[in-house]
Protein backbone atom coordinates (compact mmCIF):
# COMPACT_ATOMS: atom_id res chain seq x y z
CA UNK A 1 0.00 0.00 0.00
CA UNK A 2 2.84 2.35 0.86
CA UNK A 3 4.86 1.65 -2.27
CA UNK A 4 2.96 3.90 -4.62
CA UNK A 5 5.67 6.00 -6.18
CA UNK A 6 3.17 8.44 -7.65
CA UNK A 7 3.64 11.96 -6.41
CA UNK A 8 6.70 11.06 -4.41
CA UNK A 9 8.86 14.07 -4.00
CA UNK A 10 12.62 13.73 -3.56
CA UNK A 11 13.81 16.93 -1.92
CA UNK A 12 17.44 17.30 -2.99
CA UNK A 13 17.38 21.01 -3.88
CA UNK A 14 19.08 20.36 -7.23
CA UNK A 15 18.95 22.80 -10.18
CA UNK A 16 16.20 20.62 -11.67
CA UNK A 17 14.13 21.08 -8.51
CA UNK A 18 14.63 24.82 -8.74
CA UNK A 19 13.33 25.08 -12.30
CA UNK A 20 10.06 26.95 -12.60
CA UNK A 21 7.18 24.43 -12.29
CA UNK A 22 5.46 25.95 -15.32
CA UNK A 23 8.61 25.43 -17.38
CA UNK A 24 8.94 21.88 -16.07
CA UNK A 25 5.34 21.11 -17.02
CA UNK A 26 5.80 22.49 -20.53
CA UNK A 27 9.13 20.66 -20.92
CA UNK A 28 7.53 17.40 -19.83
CA UNK A 29 4.72 17.87 -22.33
CA UNK A 30 7.20 18.62 -25.13
CA UNK A 31 9.29 15.63 -24.11
CA UNK A 32 6.24 13.36 -24.07
CA UNK A 33 5.14 14.50 -27.50
CA UNK A 34 8.53 14.39 -29.18
CA UNK A 35 9.69 10.99 -28.00
CA UNK A 36 6.94 9.69 -30.26
CA UNK A 37 8.77 11.20 -33.21
CA UNK A 38 11.99 9.34 -32.49
CA UNK A 39 12.62 6.83 -35.29
CA UNK A 40 16.14 5.46 -35.02
CA UNK A 41 18.08 3.76 -32.24
CA UNK A 42 20.52 6.63 -32.41
CA UNK A 43 17.66 8.96 -31.45
CA UNK A 44 16.68 6.61 -28.62
CA UNK A 45 20.26 6.65 -27.43
CA UNK A 46 20.11 10.45 -27.42
CA UNK A 47 16.94 10.39 -25.30
CA UNK A 48 18.54 7.87 -22.98
CA UNK A 49 21.60 10.08 -22.54
CA UNK A 50 19.33 13.04 -21.89
CA UNK A 51 17.38 11.19 -19.19
CA UNK A 52 20.53 9.89 -17.51
CA UNK A 53 21.95 13.42 -17.55
CA UNK A 54 18.78 14.90 -16.03
CA UNK A 55 18.75 12.19 -13.36
CA UNK A 56 22.38 12.83 -12.46
CA UNK A 57 21.78 16.57 -12.13
CA UNK A 58 18.58 16.03 -10.12
CA UNK A 59 20.33 13.65 -7.68
CA UNK A 60 17.21 11.49 -7.67
CA UNK A 61 18.38 7.89 -7.12
CA UNK A 62 18.21 5.70 -10.24
CA UNK A 63 16.41 2.97 -8.34
CA UNK A 64 13.48 5.38 -7.80
CA UNK A 65 13.17 5.70 -11.57
CA UNK A 66 13.52 1.95 -12.06
CA UNK A 67 10.74 1.49 -9.54
CA UNK A 68 8.40 3.60 -11.64
CA UNK A 69 9.27 1.47 -14.69
CA UNK A 70 8.54 -1.62 -12.61
CA UNK A 71 5.00 -0.38 -11.99
CA UNK A 72 4.22 -0.55 -15.71
CA UNK A 73 6.34 -3.67 -16.33
CA UNK A 74 3.33 -5.89 -17.07
CA UNK A 75 1.93 -3.36 -19.51
CA UNK A 76 5.37 -3.03 -21.07
CA UNK A 77 5.84 -6.76 -21.63
CA UNK A 78 2.27 -7.19 -22.85
CA UNK A 79 2.60 -4.38 -25.40
CA UNK A 80 5.99 -5.70 -26.49
CA UNK A 81 4.75 -9.26 -27.02
CA UNK A 82 1.57 -8.16 -28.75
CA UNK A 83 3.54 -6.10 -31.26
CA UNK A 84 6.12 -8.83 -31.65
CA UNK A 85 3.59 -11.49 -32.61
CA UNK A 86 1.00 -9.40 -34.40
CA UNK A 87 3.15 -7.23 -36.67
CA UNK A 88 2.41 -8.31 -40.22
CA UNK A 89 4.98 -6.48 -42.42
CA UNK A 90 8.60 -7.31 -43.03
CA UNK A 91 10.70 -10.41 -43.58
CA UNK A 92 9.25 -13.38 -41.74
CA UNK A 93 11.62 -14.82 -39.14
CA UNK A 94 9.23 -17.45 -37.80
CA UNK A 95 5.53 -18.34 -37.99
CA UNK A 96 3.20 -20.44 -35.84
CA UNK A 97 -0.62 -20.57 -35.98
CA UNK A 98 -1.78 -16.92 -36.07
CA UNK A 99 1.53 -15.63 -34.72
CA UNK A 100 4.19 -14.30 -37.00
CA UNK A 101 7.49 -12.81 -36.05
CA UNK A 102 9.03 -10.46 -38.58
CA UNK A 103 12.22 -8.41 -38.45
CA UNK A 104 10.16 -5.23 -38.53
CA UNK A 105 8.01 -6.62 -35.69
CA UNK A 106 11.08 -7.17 -33.52
CA UNK A 107 12.30 -3.69 -34.34
CA UNK A 108 8.91 -2.14 -33.64
CA UNK A 109 8.27 -3.91 -30.35
CA UNK A 110 11.70 -3.02 -28.96
CA UNK A 111 11.11 0.60 -29.88
CA UNK A 112 7.63 0.72 -28.37
CA UNK A 113 8.94 -0.68 -25.10
CA UNK A 114 11.74 1.87 -25.04
CA UNK A 115 9.25 4.62 -25.80
CA UNK A 116 6.92 3.64 -22.95
CA UNK A 117 9.81 3.36 -20.50
CA UNK A 118 11.12 6.79 -21.47
CA UNK A 119 7.62 8.18 -21.12
CA UNK A 120 7.15 6.90 -17.58
CA UNK A 121 10.67 7.83 -16.51
CA UNK A 122 10.27 11.35 -17.85
CA UNK A 123 6.95 11.96 -16.14
CA UNK A 124 8.19 10.44 -12.87
CA UNK A 125 11.09 12.85 -13.06
CA UNK A 126 8.53 15.65 -13.00
CA UNK A 127 6.81 14.37 -9.86
CA UNK A 128 10.12 13.52 -8.18
CA UNK A 129 11.39 17.08 -8.54
CA UNK A 130 8.21 19.16 -8.17
CA UNK A 131 6.15 19.54 -4.98
CA UNK A 132 2.39 19.04 -5.36
CA UNK A 133 1.86 22.71 -4.54
CA UNK A 134 4.26 23.85 -7.26
CA UNK A 135 2.61 21.45 -9.65
CA UNK A 136 -0.88 22.80 -9.02
CA UNK A 137 0.41 26.37 -9.22
CA UNK A 138 1.97 25.52 -12.57
CA UNK A 139 -1.15 23.82 -13.86
CA UNK A 140 -3.26 26.74 -12.70
CA UNK A 141 -1.05 29.11 -14.67
CA UNK A 142 -1.14 26.93 -17.77
CA UNK A 143 -4.93 26.65 -17.61
CA UNK A 144 -5.33 30.37 -16.99
CA UNK A 145 -6.61 31.20 -20.50
CA UNK A 146 -9.61 28.98 -19.76
CA UNK A 147 -10.77 31.61 -17.25
CA UNK A 148 -12.05 33.64 -20.15
CA UNK A 149 -14.53 30.93 -21.04
CA UNK A 150 -15.72 30.90 -17.40
CA UNK A 151 -13.96 27.74 -16.33
CA UNK A 152 -13.16 27.94 -12.58
CA UNK A 153 -9.43 27.31 -13.01
CA UNK A 154 -8.52 28.16 -9.44
CA UNK A 155 -11.17 25.82 -8.02
CA UNK A 156 -9.85 23.01 -10.20
CA UNK A 157 -6.29 23.67 -9.04
CA UNK A 158 -7.35 23.79 -5.39
CA UNK A 159 -9.31 20.56 -5.78
CA UNK A 160 -6.19 18.91 -7.18
CA UNK A 161 -3.96 20.14 -4.40
CA UNK A 162 -6.47 19.01 -1.77
CA UNK A 163 -6.70 15.60 -3.43
CA UNK A 164 -2.91 15.26 -3.27
CA UNK A 165 -2.87 16.55 0.30
CA UNK A 166 -5.37 13.89 1.41
CA UNK A 167 -3.67 10.87 -0.19
CA UNK A 168 -1.49 10.18 2.90
CA UNK A 169 -4.39 10.84 5.29
CA UNK A 170 -6.65 8.41 3.49
CA UNK A 171 -3.89 5.80 3.24
CA UNK A 172 -3.39 6.02 6.98
CA UNK A 173 -7.13 5.68 7.45
CA UNK A 174 -7.22 2.62 5.17
CA UNK A 175 -4.47 0.97 7.21
CA UNK A 176 -6.40 1.65 10.41
CA UNK A 177 -9.62 0.22 8.99
CA UNK A 178 -7.81 -2.88 7.71
CA UNK A 179 -6.30 -3.45 11.14
CA UNK A 180 -9.65 -2.88 12.85
CA UNK A 181 -11.38 -5.37 10.57
CA UNK A 182 -8.54 -7.88 10.96
CA UNK A 183 -8.89 -7.57 14.73
CA UNK A 184 -12.51 -8.62 14.25
CA UNK A 185 -11.40 -11.68 12.33
CA UNK A 186 -11.71 -10.50 8.75
CA UNK A 187 -9.51 -12.38 6.26
CA UNK A 188 -8.29 -10.37 3.30
CA UNK A 189 -5.64 -12.53 1.73
CA UNK A 190 -7.24 -15.96 1.66
CA UNK A 191 -10.06 -17.47 -0.36
CA UNK A 192 -11.05 -17.31 -3.99
CA UNK A 193 -10.75 -14.15 -6.01
CA UNK A 194 -14.42 -13.16 -5.70
CA UNK A 195 -14.32 -13.88 -1.96
CA UNK A 196 -11.31 -11.62 -1.63
CA UNK A 197 -13.01 -8.92 -3.64
CA UNK A 198 -16.04 -9.23 -1.37
CA UNK A 199 -13.88 -8.92 1.72
CA UNK A 200 -12.90 -5.44 0.53
CA UNK A 201 -16.41 -4.14 1.13
CA UNK A 202 -15.94 -3.76 4.91
CA UNK A 203 -12.89 -1.62 4.11
CA UNK A 204 -14.39 0.50 1.37
CA UNK A 205 -17.63 1.44 3.10
CA UNK A 206 -16.05 2.91 6.26
CA UNK A 207 -13.42 4.57 4.08
CA UNK A 208 -16.06 6.31 1.97
CA UNK A 209 -18.09 7.32 5.01
CA UNK A 210 -15.04 8.86 6.58
CA UNK A 211 -13.94 10.54 3.36
CA UNK A 212 -17.36 12.18 3.03
CA UNK A 213 -17.27 13.29 6.66
CA UNK A 214 -13.84 14.77 6.12
CA UNK A 215 -15.05 16.57 3.01
CA UNK A 216 -17.86 18.10 5.03
CA UNK A 217 -15.54 19.37 7.73
CA UNK A 218 -13.04 20.59 5.15
CA UNK A 219 -15.78 22.59 3.43
CA UNK A 220 -16.55 24.36 6.71
CA UNK A 221 -12.85 25.01 7.28
CA UNK A 222 -12.51 26.50 3.76
CA UNK A 223 -15.47 28.78 4.40
CA UNK A 224 -14.11 29.80 7.79
CA UNK A 225 -10.88 30.83 6.07
CA UNK A 226 -12.70 33.16 3.69
CA UNK A 227 -12.50 30.98 0.59
CA UNK A 228 -13.89 32.90 -2.41
CA UNK A 229 -13.86 36.17 -0.49
CA UNK A 230 -12.54 38.00 -3.53
CA UNK A 231 -12.12 37.19 -7.19
CA UNK A 232 -8.71 38.90 -6.94
CA UNK A 233 -6.88 36.24 -5.00
CA UNK A 234 -3.22 36.89 -4.35
CA UNK A 235 -0.37 34.40 -4.14
CA UNK A 236 2.35 34.21 -1.55
CA UNK A 237 4.68 32.29 -3.80
CA UNK A 238 5.38 34.08 -7.00
CA UNK A 239 6.50 31.95 -9.90
CA UNK A 240 9.40 33.44 -11.78
CA UNK A 241 11.26 32.18 -14.83
CA UNK A 242 15.02 32.39 -14.56
CA UNK A 243 18.12 31.78 -16.67
CA UNK A 244 17.98 28.13 -15.52
CA UNK A 245 14.71 27.63 -17.38
CA UNK A 246 16.25 29.08 -20.52
CA UNK A 247 19.27 26.76 -20.32
CA UNK A 248 17.02 23.76 -19.69
CA UNK A 249 14.90 24.77 -22.65
CA UNK A 250 17.93 25.02 -24.94
CA UNK A 251 19.08 21.55 -23.94
CA UNK A 252 15.63 20.08 -24.49
CA UNK A 253 15.27 21.97 -27.77
CA UNK A 254 18.53 20.51 -29.09
CA UNK A 255 17.31 17.02 -28.20
CA UNK A 256 14.07 17.69 -30.06
CA UNK A 257 15.96 19.08 -33.08
CA UNK A 258 18.16 16.01 -33.11
CA UNK A 259 15.12 13.71 -33.04
CA UNK A 260 13.38 15.62 -35.82
CA UNK A 261 16.43 15.94 -38.08
CA UNK A 262 17.14 12.26 -37.62
CA UNK A 263 13.56 11.27 -38.35
CA UNK A 264 12.85 13.56 -41.30
CA UNK A 265 16.15 14.55 -42.86
CA UNK A 266 18.39 11.50 -42.59
CA UNK A 267 15.61 9.00 -43.19
CA UNK A 268 15.24 10.17 -46.79
CA UNK A 269 18.72 8.85 -47.60
CA UNK A 270 17.91 5.34 -46.41
CA UNK A 271 17.39 3.06 -49.45
CA UNK A 272 13.81 1.86 -49.95
CA UNK A 273 13.18 -1.50 -48.33
CA UNK A 274 16.03 -1.15 -45.86
CA UNK A 275 14.95 -1.85 -42.29
CA UNK A 276 17.07 0.85 -40.65
CA UNK A 277 15.77 4.37 -40.27
CA UNK A 278 17.48 7.71 -39.79
CA UNK A 279 21.04 7.69 -38.60
CA UNK A 280 20.82 3.96 -37.87
CA UNK A 281 21.52 3.36 -41.55
CA UNK A 282 24.83 5.23 -41.36
CA UNK A 283 25.84 3.44 -38.17
CA UNK A 284 24.83 0.18 -39.85
CA UNK A 285 26.85 0.95 -42.99
CA UNK A 286 29.81 2.10 -40.92
CA UNK A 287 29.83 -1.11 -38.84
CA UNK A 288 29.45 -3.33 -41.95
CA UNK A 289 32.29 -1.30 -43.51
CA UNK A 290 34.46 -2.05 -40.49
CA UNK A 291 33.69 -5.76 -40.69
CA UNK A 292 34.31 -5.86 -44.44
CA UNK B 1 -17.29 46.99 23.35
CA UNK B 2 -19.64 44.23 22.27
CA UNK B 3 -17.83 41.80 20.01
CA UNK B 4 -20.67 39.33 19.60
CA UNK B 5 -24.34 39.89 20.23
CA UNK B 6 -26.61 36.89 19.98
CA UNK B 7 -30.25 37.87 20.15
CA UNK B 8 -32.93 35.22 20.78
CA UNK B 9 -31.72 32.76 18.15
CA UNK B 10 -33.38 29.46 17.40
CA UNK B 11 -32.34 26.78 14.92
CA UNK B 12 -33.73 23.31 14.36
CA UNK B 13 -32.50 20.39 12.32
CA UNK B 14 -34.00 17.11 11.26
CA UNK B 15 -32.61 14.13 13.10
CA UNK B 16 -32.16 10.67 11.62
CA UNK B 17 -35.64 9.47 12.56
CA UNK B 18 -37.19 12.56 10.94
CA UNK B 19 -38.13 14.22 14.20
CA UNK B 20 -37.25 17.90 14.54
CA UNK B 21 -34.54 18.65 17.06
CA UNK B 22 -34.11 22.16 18.37
CA UNK B 23 -30.33 22.45 18.47
CA UNK B 24 -30.31 26.06 19.64
CA UNK B 25 -33.39 27.16 21.53
CA UNK B 26 -34.00 30.86 22.06
CA UNK B 27 -30.43 31.68 23.06
CA UNK B 28 -29.18 35.17 23.85
CA UNK B 29 -25.61 35.95 24.71
CA UNK B 30 -23.35 38.98 24.61
CA UNK B 31 -19.60 38.66 24.42
CA UNK B 32 -17.42 41.67 25.13
CA UNK B 33 -14.22 42.41 23.33
CA UNK B 34 -11.18 40.79 24.95
CA UNK B 35 -13.16 38.25 26.95
CA UNK B 36 -12.13 34.61 27.28
CA UNK B 37 -15.28 32.55 27.33
CA UNK B 38 -15.52 28.81 27.88
CA UNK B 39 -18.66 27.34 26.36
CA UNK B 40 -19.22 23.96 27.96
CA UNK B 41 -21.84 21.33 27.52
CA UNK B 42 -22.34 17.65 26.99
CA UNK B 43 -22.50 16.08 23.51
CA UNK B 44 -25.60 17.28 21.73
CA UNK B 45 -26.03 20.33 23.94
CA UNK B 46 -25.95 22.58 20.87
CA UNK B 47 -22.59 24.20 21.56
CA UNK B 48 -21.06 23.32 18.18
CA UNK B 49 -24.18 24.43 16.35
CA UNK B 50 -23.90 27.72 18.20
CA UNK B 51 -20.30 28.01 17.01
CA UNK B 52 -21.31 27.58 13.36
CA UNK B 53 -24.01 30.20 13.83
CA UNK B 54 -21.35 32.71 14.85
CA UNK B 55 -19.55 33.00 11.50
CA UNK B 56 -22.50 32.42 9.24
CA UNK B 57 -21.80 28.78 8.40
CA UNK B 58 -25.35 28.40 9.68
CA UNK B 59 -28.01 31.12 9.76
CA UNK B 60 -30.54 31.11 12.63
CA UNK B 61 -34.18 30.54 11.78
CA UNK B 62 -35.28 33.09 14.35
CA UNK B 63 -33.29 35.87 15.93
CA UNK B 64 -30.07 37.50 14.93
CA UNK B 65 -26.31 37.08 15.41
CA UNK B 66 -24.27 40.26 15.18
CA UNK B 67 -20.48 40.40 15.01
CA UNK B 68 -19.32 43.93 15.74
CA UNK B 69 -22.76 45.11 14.72
CA UNK B 70 -22.92 43.21 11.41
CA UNK B 71 -25.65 40.59 11.15
CA UNK B 72 -24.71 37.17 9.76
CA UNK B 73 -27.86 37.42 7.67
CA UNK B 74 -26.22 40.13 5.59
CA UNK B 75 -24.89 38.04 2.69
CA UNK B 76 -22.93 40.92 1.22
CA UNK B 77 -20.89 41.25 4.40
CA UNK B 78 -20.35 37.57 5.17
CA UNK B 79 -16.61 37.75 4.43
CA UNK B 80 -16.25 40.79 6.66
CA UNK B 81 -17.68 38.64 9.44
CA UNK B 82 -15.45 35.67 8.64
CA UNK B 83 -12.45 37.95 8.59
CA UNK B 84 -13.38 39.12 12.08
CA UNK B 85 -14.17 35.76 13.59
CA UNK B 86 -11.82 32.88 12.94
CA UNK B 87 -12.70 29.30 13.72
CA UNK B 88 -10.51 26.36 14.68
CA UNK B 89 -12.22 22.99 14.35
CA UNK B 90 -11.86 19.62 16.03
CA UNK B 91 -9.81 17.55 13.61
CA UNK B 92 -6.60 19.33 12.58
CA UNK B 93 -6.18 17.00 9.58
CA UNK B 94 -9.41 18.18 8.05
CA UNK B 95 -8.52 21.86 8.17
CA UNK B 96 -5.32 21.73 6.18
CA UNK B 97 -5.50 22.31 2.47
CA UNK B 98 -1.82 22.31 1.48
CA UNK B 99 0.98 19.82 2.02
CA UNK B 100 3.50 22.46 3.07
CA UNK B 101 3.05 24.41 6.30
CA UNK B 102 3.63 27.92 4.96
CA UNK B 103 1.39 27.36 1.94
CA UNK B 104 -1.41 26.30 4.22
CA UNK B 105 -1.08 29.32 6.48
CA UNK B 106 -0.98 31.66 3.49
CA UNK B 107 -4.31 30.28 2.25
CA UNK B 108 -6.51 32.64 4.31
CA UNK B 109 -4.73 35.90 3.44
CA UNK B 110 -4.47 34.78 -0.21
CA UNK B 111 -8.24 34.38 -0.26
CA UNK B 112 -8.60 37.92 1.01
CA UNK B 113 -6.40 39.26 -1.78
CA UNK B 114 -3.75 40.62 0.56
CA UNK B 115 -0.55 41.94 -0.92
CA UNK B 116 2.31 39.44 -1.20
CA UNK B 117 4.83 40.94 1.22
CA UNK B 118 2.14 41.40 3.83
CA UNK B 119 1.20 37.70 3.45
CA UNK B 120 4.80 36.70 4.11
CA UNK B 121 4.90 38.97 7.18
CA UNK B 122 1.66 37.46 8.46
CA UNK B 123 2.85 33.88 7.94
CA UNK B 124 6.04 34.67 9.90
CA UNK B 125 4.06 36.34 12.66
CA UNK B 126 1.41 33.60 12.90
CA UNK B 127 4.01 30.82 13.04
CA UNK B 128 5.93 32.65 15.72
CA UNK B 129 2.77 33.19 17.79
CA UNK B 130 2.07 29.46 17.89
CA UNK B 131 5.73 28.57 18.35
CA UNK B 132 6.13 26.67 15.06
CA UNK B 133 8.52 28.95 13.18
CA UNK B 134 11.09 26.23 12.56
CA UNK B 135 8.50 24.06 10.78
CA UNK B 136 7.74 26.62 8.10
CA UNK B 137 8.84 24.50 5.14
CA UNK B 138 7.94 21.07 6.52
CA UNK B 139 4.95 18.93 5.87
CA UNK B 140 2.45 18.33 8.70
CA UNK B 141 1.90 14.60 8.11
CA UNK B 142 4.33 13.38 10.73
CA UNK B 143 3.55 16.00 13.35
CA UNK B 144 1.76 15.44 16.66
CA UNK B 145 -1.89 16.39 17.08
CA UNK B 146 -0.96 19.38 19.21
CA UNK B 147 1.49 20.68 16.61
CA UNK B 148 -1.03 20.23 13.79
CA UNK B 149 -3.69 22.03 15.77
CA UNK B 150 -1.28 24.90 16.47
CA UNK B 151 -0.73 25.15 12.72
CA UNK B 152 -4.49 25.29 12.24
CA UNK B 153 -4.53 28.19 14.72
CA UNK B 154 -1.73 29.89 12.78
CA UNK B 155 -3.81 29.49 9.61
CA UNK B 156 -6.63 31.39 11.31
CA UNK B 157 -4.31 33.96 12.89
CA UNK B 158 -2.96 34.92 9.46
CA UNK B 159 -6.44 36.28 8.67
CA UNK B 160 -5.98 38.59 11.69
CA UNK B 161 -9.35 38.01 13.31
CA UNK B 162 -10.48 39.87 16.44
CA UNK B 163 -12.35 36.80 17.69
CA UNK B 164 -11.31 33.14 17.56
CA UNK B 165 -13.73 30.30 18.23
CA UNK B 166 -12.15 26.98 19.23
CA UNK B 167 -14.81 24.42 18.34
CA UNK B 168 -13.76 21.45 20.48
CA UNK B 169 -10.25 21.95 19.18
CA UNK B 170 -8.78 20.00 22.08
CA UNK B 171 -11.15 17.03 21.94
CA UNK B 172 -8.96 14.83 19.74
CA UNK B 173 -5.64 15.69 21.39
CA UNK B 174 -3.57 13.97 24.06
CA UNK B 175 -3.02 15.85 27.36
CA UNK B 176 0.22 17.37 26.08
CA UNK B 177 -1.45 18.62 22.89
CA UNK B 178 -4.39 20.00 24.89
CA UNK B 179 -2.02 21.93 27.10
CA UNK B 180 -0.18 23.39 24.09
CA UNK B 181 -3.38 24.53 22.39
CA UNK B 182 -4.82 26.02 25.58
CA UNK B 183 -1.60 27.88 26.27
CA UNK B 184 -1.73 29.41 22.77
CA UNK B 185 -5.39 30.37 23.24
CA UNK B 186 -4.66 32.15 26.53
CA UNK B 187 -1.56 33.81 25.14
CA UNK B 188 -3.50 35.23 22.18
CA UNK B 189 -6.24 36.44 24.50
CA UNK B 190 -3.82 38.17 26.84
CA UNK B 191 -1.20 39.60 24.48
CA UNK B 192 -3.05 40.10 21.21
CA UNK B 193 -6.35 41.08 22.83
CA UNK B 194 -8.19 38.47 20.80
CA UNK B 195 -11.64 37.54 22.09
CA UNK B 196 -11.68 33.78 22.63
CA UNK B 197 -14.62 31.40 22.72
CA UNK B 198 -13.39 28.00 23.79
CA UNK B 199 -15.92 25.24 23.24
CA UNK B 200 -15.16 22.12 25.23
CA UNK B 201 -16.59 19.39 27.37
CA UNK B 202 -13.57 19.30 29.68
CA UNK B 203 -14.48 21.45 32.67
CA UNK B 204 -10.86 21.83 33.72
CA UNK B 205 -10.21 23.81 30.52
CA UNK B 206 -12.81 26.32 31.69
CA UNK B 207 -10.99 27.10 34.93
CA UNK B 208 -8.91 29.96 33.57
CA UNK B 209 -11.67 31.54 31.52
CA UNK B 210 -13.15 34.93 32.37
CA UNK B 211 -16.61 33.52 31.98
CA UNK B 212 -18.14 30.07 31.70
CA UNK B 213 -21.32 29.48 29.75
CA UNK B 214 -23.02 26.11 30.20
CA UNK B 215 -25.39 24.77 27.56
CA UNK B 216 -27.84 21.93 27.72
CA UNK B 217 -30.40 20.87 25.13
CA UNK B 218 -29.95 24.05 23.14
CA UNK B 219 -30.40 26.42 26.07
CA UNK B 220 -27.94 28.34 28.22
CA UNK B 221 -28.40 26.98 31.74
CA UNK B 222 -25.62 28.80 33.55
CA UNK B 223 -23.46 31.83 32.81
CA UNK B 224 -20.92 33.43 35.12
CA UNK B 225 -17.35 33.37 36.38
CA UNK B 226 -15.85 29.89 36.82
CA UNK B 227 -16.38 30.03 40.61
CA UNK B 228 -19.99 31.10 40.22
CA UNK B 229 -20.74 28.36 37.73
CA UNK B 230 -18.85 25.63 39.57
CA UNK B 231 -20.80 26.45 42.73
CA UNK B 232 -23.80 24.75 41.13
CA UNK B 233 -22.27 21.34 41.51
CA UNK B 234 -25.54 19.42 41.39
CA UNK B 235 -26.73 21.14 38.25
CA UNK B 236 -23.43 20.41 36.47
CA UNK B 237 -23.46 16.80 37.57
CA UNK B 238 -27.02 16.36 36.33
CA UNK B 239 -25.67 17.50 32.94
CA UNK B 240 -22.88 14.89 33.06
CA UNK B 241 -20.25 17.59 33.43
CA UNK B 242 -17.56 16.77 35.97
CA UNK B 243 -16.03 19.56 37.99
CA UNK B 244 -12.27 20.06 37.85
CA UNK B 245 -10.64 17.76 40.39
CA UNK B 246 -9.52 20.46 42.92
CA UNK B 247 -12.98 22.07 42.91
CA UNK B 248 -14.60 18.69 43.34
CA UNK B 249 -12.34 17.81 46.30
CA UNK B 250 -13.10 21.14 47.98
CA UNK B 251 -16.85 20.61 47.52
CA UNK B 252 -16.71 17.12 48.96
CA UNK B 253 -14.61 18.24 51.94
CA UNK B 254 -17.11 21.03 52.55
CA UNK B 255 -19.91 18.51 52.52
CA UNK B 256 -18.07 16.52 55.20
CA UNK B 257 -18.17 19.59 57.45
CA UNK B 258 -14.59 20.74 56.94
CA UNK B 259 -14.51 24.56 56.84
CA UNK B 260 -12.97 25.02 53.39
CA UNK B 261 -13.81 27.60 50.77
CA UNK B 262 -15.83 26.15 47.91
CA UNK B 263 -14.36 28.79 45.62
CA UNK B 264 -11.41 26.72 44.49
CA UNK B 265 -10.34 26.20 40.90
CA UNK B 266 -6.71 25.15 40.80
CA UNK B 267 -4.45 22.74 42.63
CA UNK B 268 -2.47 25.64 44.08
CA UNK B 269 -5.58 27.21 45.60
CA UNK B 270 -6.58 23.87 47.07
CA UNK B 271 -3.13 23.40 48.55
CA UNK B 272 -3.26 26.83 50.15
CA UNK B 273 -6.75 26.30 51.58
CA UNK B 274 -5.84 22.90 52.98
CA UNK B 275 -2.76 24.36 54.69
CA UNK B 276 -4.99 27.05 56.27
CA UNK B 277 -7.45 24.41 57.51
CA UNK B 278 -4.72 22.18 58.93
CA UNK B 279 -3.00 24.99 60.85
Amino acid sequence: MRDIAFGQYYPTGSPIHRLDPRAKLVFSLLYMVFIFFAKSYVAYLAIFTFIVGVTLISKVPFRALLKSVKIILVLLIFTGLLNLFMYRDGNILGEWWIFRITDKGVDFSIKIMLRLSFLIVGTSMLTFTTTPTEMTDGIEWLLNPLKYIKIPVHDIALTMSIALRFIPSLMEETDKIIMAQKARGAAFDTGKLHERAKSLIPILIPLFVSALRRADELADALDARCYNATPHRTKMKKLAFSYRDAIAFLILASLICFIMVDAYYFTQFVPVGHIASGLDYYVFSWISGLIA
Amino acid sequence: MEAIKIDNITLEYKSNNNSIVRAVDNVSLTVNEGEFIALVGHNGSGKSTLAKLLNGLLIPRLGDVKIYGTSTRDKAKIFEIRKNIGMVFQNPDNQMIASIVEDDIAFGPENLGIERNEIIRRVDWALEKVGMSEHRKSTPFKMSGGQKQRLAIAGILAIKPSIIVFDESTAMLDPEGRREVLAVAHELNKNENITVILITHYMDEAVNADRVVVMNRGKIVSDGTPSEVFAHKDLLESLHLTLPLPTSIAHNLGRLGIPISSDILTEEQLEEELCKVLK
